[in-house]
């Protein structure tokens, strides 16, 4: 097929554009990684493109050691853990429940379960309601009002439709119940959505940081999302911090870390993580959005 | 006879519900959950027509009790709401905000997700979806550091501004300056988002039959009238359907960014309802007052969303229901 003049001219066009959105999108990201391997001091003169001026790892070590961040590091990955694993069980159960031949309640027990997705109490009544549940500064603030979400079984479930049933019959004739033919026969057989589903859940825990904000105020329970924010939002918080740490390490004037390298190697230990596994996931990510958005 | 067919009725049912009496054991966790956080909840909802705060809170620490004994307003909160300027402005705000990124923001990833189409290099169309969906999976706040750090003084916007300007360029930082805060707040919400948002969109344009795309290059179509005379019609409804649910969020602010990127300059000028509820309830304890103000703008968010709703039914026949 023949490509006109102007089809050409938009094509290079489109690609130039193309290549000024990722340069855009991934820069911000270089430069703050740059400044974070940059010694702190050398940063304060500005001009640091996407290489760092003079390479230290003092930052680094200095987020690593402090107790603050490594407590805070201990509660993200605690708590992405927990929530994952009880997330996937209770989500994946029902949809297995739901999914039976004949149940009777189905589609009531589907409404109940959908109409908190459309309505919610809003954040003084839920913030009242925690603390009639003690869950207040209780580390299982963060784990139980989340597990169950409506959208993340709808997706498990119409991977379920999809299965054919013949497999599970076999084995209920063999004498094995709705339980034992969930774990044994239909989880092994659905990884490709419980994948997607977990994925989904790991990143919004490892992201949240309004829960603490709103429900949290022990400080031994703040994740780093939350200790970054603090960081970020409050200039004392992140001098203080760069002090502390220049204290301990006996560090001279010259080579201490500044709150803006502090706040630059968090940020990547946050931010490093997503951005390392997300390309390979990236696949499982568009199919959940497109198959919930066919099937709401 | 009839008593006879009714407890037959009755026995099979029960013989039913026991025969899945394992899938209700599957589904009970999901339900407790969902009752307890979800439902509960809502019965809170009625201090908003309370006098209700952390004093009354104090004095009975049993909240429940607190809540049935504490003394009716009727809807004094309300009228409170709309007596405090400070309220007023963060209704004036939140519109502000919602209407920019509904209206202004609304296209970028539909011609995104065109001119994506159009790329005819596979590998290079992936290599850019998947840079440009990444910053979705950020948490607003990482993007916050990444701005605070890109704006500062000592940072690349200055250092191109004085490449270009000379160094006696006088750069105050935009992000101290409410001034700015509305243009930060679209132009981090475009970069975070489009390259997600244009996913729904690509889905829908790779569902248009091909053999409309054929029949126009018989008739000696261009490629800018194929998308304006085929892709665009096809992708409508979708189109649509993005439409209503995000006007359904047109008073609803992403709280975590806007309270991410305020700061002492700009946070009296920038407060928003989300922002003010969390003020007023949990840091200042009016848990009555704040609950109004967050109930009158569900009431708001579900009235939006019914509107848009009745509106696209009426003009195009899409309709989320």
């Amino acid at each position: 097929m023949k490509k006109s003049k102007s089809e050409i001219i938009f094509n290079v066009c489109n690609i130039l554009f193309m290549i000024f959105l990722c340069f855009v999108t991934i820069y911000p990201f270089l430069n703050q990684l740059a400044i974070s391997f940059n010694d702190g001091m050398d940063s304060t003169m500005g001009g640091i493109t996407i290489f760092p001026r003079k390479f230290t790892l003092e930052n680094y070590k200095g987020v690593l050691t402090n107790p603050s961040l490594k407590g805070a590091l201990t509660i993200s990955v605690l708590r992405v853990v927990i929530a994952t694993v009880l997330s996937l069980l209770v989500t994946y159960a029902a949809a297995y429940g739901l999914t039976r031949k004949g149940l009777p309640f189905r589609r009531g027990l589907t409404l109940l379960l959908m109409i908190p997705s459309y309505i919610s109490a809003g954040v003084i009544p839920i913030y009242l309601m925690l603390r009639t549940y003690h869950l207040i500064n209780s580390f299982w603030v963060y784990i139980l009002p989340g597990l169950f979400l409506f959208y993340n079984m709808i997706i498990i479930r119409s991977f379920l439709q999809s299965i054919p049933d013949s497999l599970e019959e076999s084995a209920k004739l063999d004498g094995a119940n709705d339980i034992q033919i969930m774990f044994k026969i239909a989880m092994p057989l659905s990884l490709p959505v419980l994948a997607t589903v977990a994925l989904w859940v790991s990143v919004q825990n490892w992201n949240d940081w309004t829960t603490t904000l709103m429900y949290v105020t022990d400080k031994n329970l703040y994740p780093l999302q939350y200790l970054m924010m603090r960081l970020i939002k409050e200039s004392e918080t992140a001098q203080e911090m760069a002090l502390q740490i220049t204290m301990n390490k006996g560090l001279d004037e010259v080579s201490q870390p500044t709150s803006q390298s502090i706040t630059a190697a968090t940020l990547m230990i946050t931010t490093i993580p997503i951005i390392l596994v997300y390309p390979f996931l990236q696949k499982y990510f568009v199919t959940g959005v497109t198959l919930g958005a066919v099937k709401e | 006879m009839e008593k006879y067919a009714k407890r037959i009725r009755q026995k099979t049912a029960f013989a039913e519900v026991k025969r899945f009496r394992y899938a209700y054991i599957m589904i009970l966790p999901a339900v407790v959950l969902t009752l307890m956080f979800s439902y509960f909840p809502l019965a809170g909802i009625i201090i908003a027509f309370k006098n209700f705060n952390f004093e009354t809170v104090l004095s009975d620490p049993n909240i429940i009790k607190a809540i049935i004994n504490s003394e009716w307003v009727g809807l004094g909160n309300f009228i409170q709401v709309f007596r405090q300027p400070q309220m007023l402005d963060a209704i004036k705000n939140t519109l502000i905000y919602g209407f920019t990124n509904l209206v202004i923001g609304f296209p970028f990833p539909i011609i995104l997700a065109l001119l994506f189409n159009e790329l005819n290099n596979l590998k290079f169309k992936k290599v850019v979806q998947t840079v440009s969906y990444m910053p979705h999976f950020l948490s607003w706040i990482s993007v916050i550091g990444l701005c605070y750090s890109f704006l500062a003084a000592e940072g690349p916007i200055n250092d191109l501004l004085v490449k270009l300007f000379g160094t006696d360029f006088q750069y105050s930082d935009p992000l101290m300056d409410s001034k700015y805060f509305l243009p930060i707040i679209f132009t981090t919400n475009i970069w975070k988002n489009v390259g997600w948002s244009s996913v729904v969109f690509l889905a829908s344009i790779a569902g248009i039959d091909q053999t409309l795309y054929e029949a126009a290059d018989v008739d000696g179509c261009g490629k800018f009238r194929r998308v304006i005379n085929i892709t665009i019609p096809c992708i409508s409804e979708t189109i649509i359907i993005v439409f209503i649910m995000s006007a359904g969020q047109l008073v609803n602010t992403n709280f975590e960014q806007v309270y991410g990127f305020q700061n002492v300059f700009t946070q009296e000028k920038t407060e928003v309802i989300n922002t003010l509820v969390y003020r007023q309830g949990i840091e200042n304890g009016e848990y009555g007052l704040a609950t109004a103000f967050g109930l009158a703008q569900g009431i708001a968010n579900i009235a939006l969303v019914l509107g848009a709703n009745a509106l696209s039914k009426r003009l195009s026949g899409s309709s989320i229901w």
